[in-house]
């Protein structure tokens, strides 16, 4: 029987679905495919983008945007690498050679304070997201670009750098199957696990989809919107850092553009995952699924040796169609909600 | 006793007066009719009441001590229940979270502390089920109807036990049939000892369950007297200023 639920429940739950057939797909398109060495690969992918779609999750329930997280992610690897470089190293670093443990803390206390900055300047100076977000997306990439005057960044080879890529770098066990499960895997798996307990049964992930629902009745309830829109933002700061660390691990030597467009991706595994633009819905879990989806895409189509040029093709497409989703699933949920309100009538 | 005495009380935006120098007060037990016609500062004063607002000048006392609301918190402690025009409901969430909505029970403390979802469901069907409605804990608020939404808003006014209860247009919004529910809860509210200001456009509404009626105009309040001593006609004068003073 057709009814407007069951059929909501299937694009909430689309994306299992799409998984599973772009998966089978690849297999057959790709030998190489269905290996553990690539299984592994795409969940190492997965780990980064994993982190930054967290933390838009939360910017986004709470009916917020923030598109400055990729500029984050590049500036943290980047000032993470550079305080741990010993002196007179030819990496362009900064030859603090600092402890790398007080390195990853300053470099995600970075990720808090540009959060902070941002959440006061859309709360207190009462800016809108989109630009105070793009404009720091801009500042950001500009500083890390005007400070390594574009030449990259490398601090391996060095005792203090095997801590600090530990997280991106280090293999945790392996597993039959999916080959080697990095640390950053379990890391974001633990991350999503915590921020699926916030959401589901902490007071602060009710207060954001409260605010994302309805940010009158919030504020007339008593809760305190602006304090927790800047305590979003810092979350999504933070965790920005922490992707940027975990980045860092990944990758040989930090250019100053890394991490440049991944926002588009960031949005497009929310969006996918079932996280709605206008605030107020989204599951970890689907977010998960999302991310999942995009980097199973992203590996599938480089190992059908895909071009550069036609990827991004793709990768538009798929934002457009998620997109696309979203705007069916709105307005199903208002097909709906009449349909049963006036039933009880 | 009186719960909540307001004397002197203005509030201006700029060049605004939206109220000067307004006196109101209210026993336990009596219910109050607010009237006026739209820009007379009855939202105002509601907003002073609940906390969004703070006055210009002038003072509250509850219960006979000097306090002032700084948010809405603020006056929810002092026992003030407020249920808003547009009922402050959250679409996306469902009918126990939008009860405990900024009051939540946990069990456990600040970042380790954890919601007790059951405990908050099984309280509110039993909110629901005493103001006789058919509203299930767990449905979504964007699937019910008007009636339904005002008894989720109402059952917040519930949790705890409020010395005032403020309705602001409660009537506005719902269908016919529902109104005479929505009278007869107030009726429940005044015999169980609270006291009540409905703010309201019906006449009717107000001569059917307040014991009094203060009425606003451009900010100043021009009357306030025992229903019995009034009738339809001279409010209605005086709100339209066909009557400059009862």
């Amino acid at each position: 029987m057709f009814s407007y639920n069951r059929l909501l429940f299937l694009i909430d739950h689309l994306i299992w679905g799409i998984l599973i057939v772009v998966f089978v797909f690849f297999i057959f398109q790709s030998e190489h495919f269905l290996t553990e060495r690539n299984i592994s690969n795409i969940l190492a992918a997965a780990a980064v983008l994993g982190v930054l779609v967290a933390g838009q999750t939360f910017v986004l329930i709470s009916g917020n945007f923030d598109l400055s997280t990729e500029s984050t992610l590049g500036l943290a690897a980047l000032v993470g690498v550079w305080l741990i470089v010993p002196a007179g190293t030819p990496t362009n670093g900064g030859g603090i050679f600092m402890n790398p443990y007080l390195s990853i803390i300053l470099t995600l206390s970075m990720g808090a304070l540009i959060g902070y900055a941002i959440g006061c300047l859309i709360t207190v100076g009462n800016m809108h997201n989109f630009i105070v977000t793009l404009a720091a997306l801009l500042i950001i990439r500009g500083l890390m670009l005007a400070f390594t005057e574009g030449a990259p960044v490398s601090g391996f080879n060095n005792p203090s750098a095997d801590v600090f890529y530990w997280l991106g770098h280090e293999k945790a066990f392996k597993v039959p199957g999916f080959g080697n499960i990095f640390v950053a895997v379990l890391a974001t798996g633990l991350i999503y696990f915590i921020c699926h307990l916030i959401l589901k049964h902490h007071k602060f992930g009710r207060e954001l989809y409260a605010i994302g629902g309805n940010r009158d009745a919030a504020e007339a309830l008593g809760i305190n919107v602006n304090r927790r829109i800047r305590q979003v933002y810092m979350l999504s700061g933070i965790l920005a850092a922490l992707a940027g660390w975990m980045l860092a691990g990944r990758v040989v030597s930090i250019q100053p553009n890394l991490g440049e467009t991944f926002i588009f991706t960031v949005f497009a595994g929310a969006v996918i995952g079932g996280v709605s633009l206008q605030g107020g819905r989204g599951t970890m879990l689907g977010a998960l699924g999302g991310v999942l989806l995009l980097s199973t895409i992203d590996r599938g189509l480089n190992l059908m040796q895909v071009s550069v040029f036609w990827i991004k093709v793709i990768q538009g497409s798929i934002i457009l169609v998620a997109m696309l989703i979203d705007a069916q699933r709105v307005r199903l949920q208002e097909l709906s909600n009449i349909a049963t309100s006036e039933k009880k009538l | 006793m009186k719960i909540l005495e307001l004397k002197n009380i203005s509030k201006s935006f700029g060049a605004i007066h939206a109220l000067e120098n307004v006196d109101l007060d209210i026993s336990q037990g009596e219910a109050l009719g607010l009237m006026g016609d739209n820009g007379a500062g009855k939202s105002t004063l509601m907003k002073i009441v609940a906390g969004n607002f703070s006055p210009t000048n002038g003072e509250i006392f509850v219960e006979g001590k000097k306090t002032s609301f700084s948010n809405p918190l603020d006056s929810r402690n002092h026992g003030i229940e407020i249920v808003y025009q547009d009922l402050k409901l959250c679409n996306n969430l469902t009918a126990s979270a939008n009860v405990f909505l900024g009051r939540e029970i946990n069990s456990g403390f600040g970042f380790f502390s954890r919601l007790k979802h059951t405990a908050m469901n099984d309280r509110a069907a039993e909110l629901f089920g005493e103001l006789k409605s058919e509203t299930r804990p767990n449905d979504l608020v964007e699937r019910m109807s008007g009636g339904q939404r005002q008894a989720v808003a109402l059952a917040r006014t519930r949790l705890s036990d409020p010395k005032l209860v403020l309705l602001d247009e409660p009537t506005a919004a719902i269908s016919i049939r529902q109104v005479a529910g929505v009278l007869t809860r107030i009726k429940q509210l005044k015999e169980t000892g609270h006291a009540v200001i409905l703010v309201s456009h019906r006449m009717l509404d107000v001569f059917e369950c307040c014991d009094r009626v203060a009425v606003l105009r451009r900010g100043n309040k021009i009357a306030d007297k025992p229903i019995a001593k009034t009738s339809p006609e001279e409010v209605t004068g005086l709100i339209t200023g066909a009557l400059e003073t009862a």
